[in-house]
């Protein structure tokens, strides 16, 4: 017969150590969480309520009454239909050029052998190094020569035109996919622009994902490209839009933080639909072995 | 072989819809061209687009436009702080909107660095007589005119009337020196054991800061008088003293902790009457106002730093411009002549319950209103007499981020403001522009 002694005490059990490894790890993952969702949700209890209870002191942390009304109202005080519809466009169409050229650039780096790539790469990498306040100016003189003024051009067209971020990552994504598939598909007579559409597409979905939304995302909070180029308020975005509830004198915080749920919404929602893409894509050391 | 051909067709489409774009757009950017009635259009660039202040101005556009048949003005809103990066870089590449709404304080910069129109030859001698006087003098570089005042603002005290008869003053007496304000701080404030409930008074709070006490006690004198340099003076260095007690009575503790309460910036510790005097613009009404609280308050003019002196005030203001590169400087100043002048002024300070530039303007809007409106609105306009602007000097265009460290260090207990200062003065004379 064992005595009390000789039993392992209940904290020396393995089955009280992972459960208690996981229980902190929970409360910290938990306490993480917390600190990140606070602001979001701050967020949206302001969207929610009147202008009268957001002076007040203290502040409340449960709105006392739920204004969706704010969501209405702060929708109808311009044409942000029209604004939303533009960033849709411009964020879409931007996000279509980004995806492809890049990932056709990024293979070209990759794969393809030819003199002074390294040199290339690098100077296409250099380019990251320029502060976008730096670049502005000058870009911005350039497309007002080209008269690209007050059109989507300067908008859209550096997205056909490559960036170099992008093409690092996915440089860096296909240089792990064995080069047995390519030399394979040359041996079946495919040309690269073939290779490219058949091979390198479908195997670098994870990273072209990654791309996508990041682009996306770029393309939808650009605040500073519409401002410069776009003079005319039916051309404008929905960032743009938002700043109207911004004024020298006062903020309307209420209809401010509407506003700023709903243009988060599709972010959001690309996100979370192609979070395991996204995880995987951002990684630039997997590739087809993750 | 079909996959192919379906890929180059689609990229030689995207080519070709860039193209076709590009091609579109050569046409209508070339600035502002005449529309088919052969009127002019002028672009207009302000950052008055929200809910309330839109409707005004297009209100007033629009009445520009019926008033005459030769030019048509067309409004764009440009966010709020973003407008002036727009405008600049509209002005380099030498396609900026006609007129624009910018800051009265750099108006000589702007003049200087030529990237704004001389307006002397649009305007007659008449016009300067319907500003007020320190307005129109922050828009002459070289004594002309490169801008029109627009609306403007000034600090005033505000105080809770409640709160006085609550600590046994009269209502109707707001203290007139800083020794009075102290007085009136020290009965004001509430003190649960070591936590305070209201704070009669941080001077710091609001829209009254350090270098407009300092200025205040100098008898109204800038850091900078032009090109002249007025730093390390003893008004100024007591002032900055004077800041630093205020601190250390109510506790660095106590002062951070409501720092950070009413940072945000959606609650108005006045408003919430934590706080029983405070300094903003006189559309710091607004604000009580839509509060929907009844609050019983009173203003007055910034107290003097001794008895007898000016009760000395700060404002700002906005002006319109018209940009270096305008293809239509005429009819541009035109327009601003039309916004400057009573009708347009005074229904801006009706509508928006904001001072206005124009003098007789201002003093017209004043007499439509009542009760605590009105009250607010001519004790602002009283003490325009009083306020100065602080234009950016042009040969020290960055001084202050060499004084404001200085007046951290001493607001840490770090320095001492007569050394600060001093320390100040050097390092500004370093950064002198030629």
């Amino acid at each position: 017969m064992k005595t009390a002694a000789q039993q392992p005490k209940f904290y020396q059990t393995m089955k009280f150590r992972r459960n208690l490894k996981h229980s902190i790890i929970l409360f910290f993952l938990i306490a993480g969480s917390i600190a990140l969702l606070t602001p979001l949700w701050w967020m949206i209890s302001m969207s929610l309520k009147s202008p009268e209870e957001i002076a007040q002191f203290p502040p409340t942390f449960i709105p006392e009454k739920f204004h969706f009304s704010n969501y209405i109202e702060a929708w109808s005080t311009g044409p942000f239909t029209r604004w939303a519809l533009n960033s849709v466009f411009l964020a879409v169409v931007g996000t279509i050029g980004s995806v492809f050229v890049n990932s056709l650039v990024a293979y070209g780096f990759a794969k393809l052998k030819f003199k002074g790539r390294n040199f290339w790469f690098v100077v296409v990498l250099a380019t990251m190094l320029l502060p976008g306040f730096v670049t502005m100016v000058p870009q911005y003189m350039l497309f007002s020569k080209l008269g690209w003024i007050n059109t989507y051009l300067p908008l859209l067209v550096p997205s056909f035109l490559g960036s170099a971020f992008f093409i690092f990552l996915l440089r860096q994504f296909m240089m792990t996919i064995p080069n047995e598939f390519i030399e394979a598909a040359v041996m079946d007579g495919a040309g690269h622009l073939k290779i490219w559409w058949h091979i390198m597409l479908p195997l670098t979905k994870p990273a072209l994902i990654t791309v996508a939304i990041f682009a996306f995302n770029g393309s939808w909070n650009d605040l500073l490209g519409p401002l410069l180029y776009l003079n005319e308020e039916h051309l404008y975005t929905i960032q743009l839009g938002l700043q109207t509830f911004k004024g020298s004198v006062q903020t309307q915080w209420n209809y401010l933080m509407a506003m700023s749920v709903m243009i988060l919404l599709p972010t959001v929602l690309i996100f979370f639909l192609f979070q395991k893409f996204f995880i995987e894509g951002s990684n630039i050391s997997s590739g087809t072995k993750g | 072989m079909k996959k192919k051909k379906t890929l180059s067709l689609l990229l030689s489409l995207i080519m070709l819809f860039s193209l076709i774009l590009a091609g579109c757009s050569g046409q209508n950017s070339s600035g502002s061209a005449e529309d088919s009635g052969g009127k002019v259009t002028l672009k207009f660039w302000s950052f008055w687009g929200s809910e309330t202040r839109r409707p005004v101005i297009e209100k007033m556009i629009d009445d520009y436009n019926k008033s005459q048949d030769k030019v048509v003005v067309k409004h764009t809103f440009v966010p709020w702080g973003d407008i002036w990066t727009k405008n600049l870089a509209a002005v380099a590449a030498g396609n900026p909107a006609d007129v624009v709404v910018t800051d009265i304080n750099d108006v000589s910069h702007r003049a200087k660095n030529n990237q704004s129109t001389d307006l002397s030859q649009y305007f007659d001698d008449n016009m300067k007589d319907r500003f007020y006087p320190h307005l129109w003098e922050t828009v002459l570089y070289d004594g002309k005119p490169y801008a029109a005042p627009f609306n403007t603002d000034t600090r005033l005290l505000y105080y809770n009337k409640k709160a006085f008869k609550e600590a046994g003053l009269d209502p109707n007496k707001p203290p007139t020196t800083w020794k009075e304000l102290e007085e009136y701080a020290k009965k004001l404030d509430v003190k649960k054991g070591s936590t305070y409930e209201r704070i009669g008074f941080y001077p710091l709070w609001g829209g009254y800061g350090a270098p407009s006490w300092m200025r205040n006690a100098d008898e109204g004198k800038n850091f900078l008088e032009g090109n002249k340099i007025a730093i390390d003076t003893p008004a100024k260095a007591d002032a900055l003293s004077w800041l630093a007690d205020w601190k250390k009575r109510y506790g660095k503790k106590t002062i951070e902790k409501w720092d950070a309460e009413f940072a945000n910036g959606q609650t108005n510790p006045f408003v919430a009457e934590k706080v029983a005097m405070y300094t903003d613009t006189g559309t710091f009404y607004t604000q009580i106002r839509d509060s929907g609280k009844d609050l019983d308050f009173g203003v007055a003019p910034i107290p003097a730093y001794k008895e007898g002196g000016r009760n000395w005030s700060d404002g700002g203001g906005f002006v319109l411009e018209v940009p270096k590169g305008s293809k239509h400087p005429k009819e541009a100043a035109d327009f601003i002549k039309y916004m400057t002048d009573v009708k347009a002024q005074k229904y801006w300070a009706e509508k928006n319950y904001d001072n206005v530039a124009n003098k007789e303007a201002a003093e017209s809007a004043a007499k439509g209103m009542d009760g605590q409106e009105k009250m607010v609105y001519q004790a602002s306009i009283d003490n325009l007499k009083d306020t100065q602007l602080a234009p950016i000097p042009i040969q020290y265009p960055d001084f202050m981020s060499r004084i404001n460290p200085q007046i951290d260090a001493v607001m840490l207990g770090k320095a001492k403001a007569k050394d600060a200062l001093k320390k100040a003065e050097a390092d500004v004379k370093k950064i002198k522009r030629k």
